[in-house]
């Protein structure tokens, strides 16, 4: 338990490594941290590794807006996107997409555990679990 | 029956005494009889006691064997008698006492038994007042309680009855509810084309991105 604990105490710390100047996990800093973990060799060297794994995927996720859309978006409404949840979250956020056509219509952005819909079939979803 | 006896007793030597009495005043006034020609009835006495052999000493001895058996029948005879006697009198007047003190018993053992019995009567008439009363009191009371029964069970009825009809409701609501939903999703996802799609997911970007502001 207590090794666990410190190994998790250092993978915050290998991920807070990995972020740039504005805060961001950029892959260069990643590539350094892994470097430098090579160098050191950790006595549970795989165990650090999995446990940073961890954290960067959510770290990275994040500080990742996953934009769904059954449609291609224009450039600057990601932009706009982007610029909105950096604001929002204190943190940058970069937009990806993805398409769903289940969608019908609209957006829906994932932010770590948080959902945005402005979909369609949300609409819809939500109309129908209003009707008692 | 001492007095009796002491009274027979007089009666009999009576009228020895007056006949002694007589003969000695006789005998004091023979000469005074003779003299004065008048002895005629103290004569006769004389003579009949001398018919009959009745003598002074003879006389003195059959009153003193007289008083002998006089005193011995009083001592053992009589005494006995008038004992025995008395003691019979003793306890028949006891008895007729106690025949009585029995009576007086037996009438307030009559009187108590009455009395009882009269209290019994008062007493069951008041139990069997009081138990027409707390029956009729229980028959109200159990009455109460299978109307506040009934009352509960039609009230729960009605509660489930409404509960189970909102839910139906709610069912067919939902229901309906999803029939719609998934018909406008095939609708619109068959009939809006790309360039509506496009618009209006521009439009929902725009939206979100401006949600925070």
């Amino acid at each position: 338990m207590k090794r666990d604990k410190k190994i998790t105490q250092l993978a915050k710390k290998l991920v807070e490594l990995s972020k740039d100047d504005n805060g961001a996990v950029t892959e260069a800093k990643v590539s350094e941290v892994l470097a430098g973990l090579k160098q050191v060799k950790h006595r549970h060297h795989l165990t650090v590794l999995k446990s940073y794994l961890g954290y960067l995927r959510r770290e990275v996720a994040l500080q990742t807006a996953v934009v769904a859309t059954p449609s291609a978006l224009s450039d600057a409404a990601l932009k706009e996107i982007e610029a909105n949840y950096t604001k929002l979250y204190g943190r940058p956020i970069s937009a990806v997409t993805t398409q769903d056509t289940s969608l019908i219509a609209g957006v829906r952005v994932h932010v770590g555990d948080d959902v945005y819909d402005a979909s369609v079939s949300g609409r819809l979803q939500r109309l129908a679990e209003n009707v008692h | 029956m001492k007095a009796l006896f002491i009274t027979l007793l007089f009666a009999l030597s009576l009228p020895l005494g007056l006949y002694s009495a007589e003969d000695l005043h006789v005998v004091s006034h023979d000469a005074a009889d003779a003299v004065a020609g008048h002895a005629e009835d103290g004569g006769v006495i004389s003579e009949l006691a001398g018919n009959f052999g009745i003598t002074w000493p003879t006389l003195i001895a059959q009153m003193v064997n007289f008083c002998i058996v006089a005193i011995v029948l009083y001592k053992f005879a009589v005494k006995p008698i008038v004992a025995t006697l008395d003691e019979r009198q003793q306890k028949i007047a006891d008895g007729l006492q106690y025949a009585e003190e029995m009576k007086a018993q037996l009438a307030a053992a009559e009187r108590e038994r009455a009395e009882k019995i009269k209290e019994a009567a008062v007493d069951a008439q008041r139990i069997l007042n009081e138990s027409r009363e707390q029956s009729k009191e229980m028959i109200e009371q159990k009455t109460q309680e299978a109307a506040a029964q009934a009352e509960a069970i039609i009230r729960k009825a009605s509660e489930a009855t409404e509960q189970e009809r909102k839910k139906m409701l709610t069912e067919v609501r939902q229901e309906v509810a999803r029939l719609v939903v998934a018909t406008s999703s095939k609708v619109l996802s068959r009939d809006l084309s790309d360039t509506e799609k496009s618009t209006f997911s521009e439009s929902a970007a725009k939206e979100l991105a401006s949600a925070g502001n």
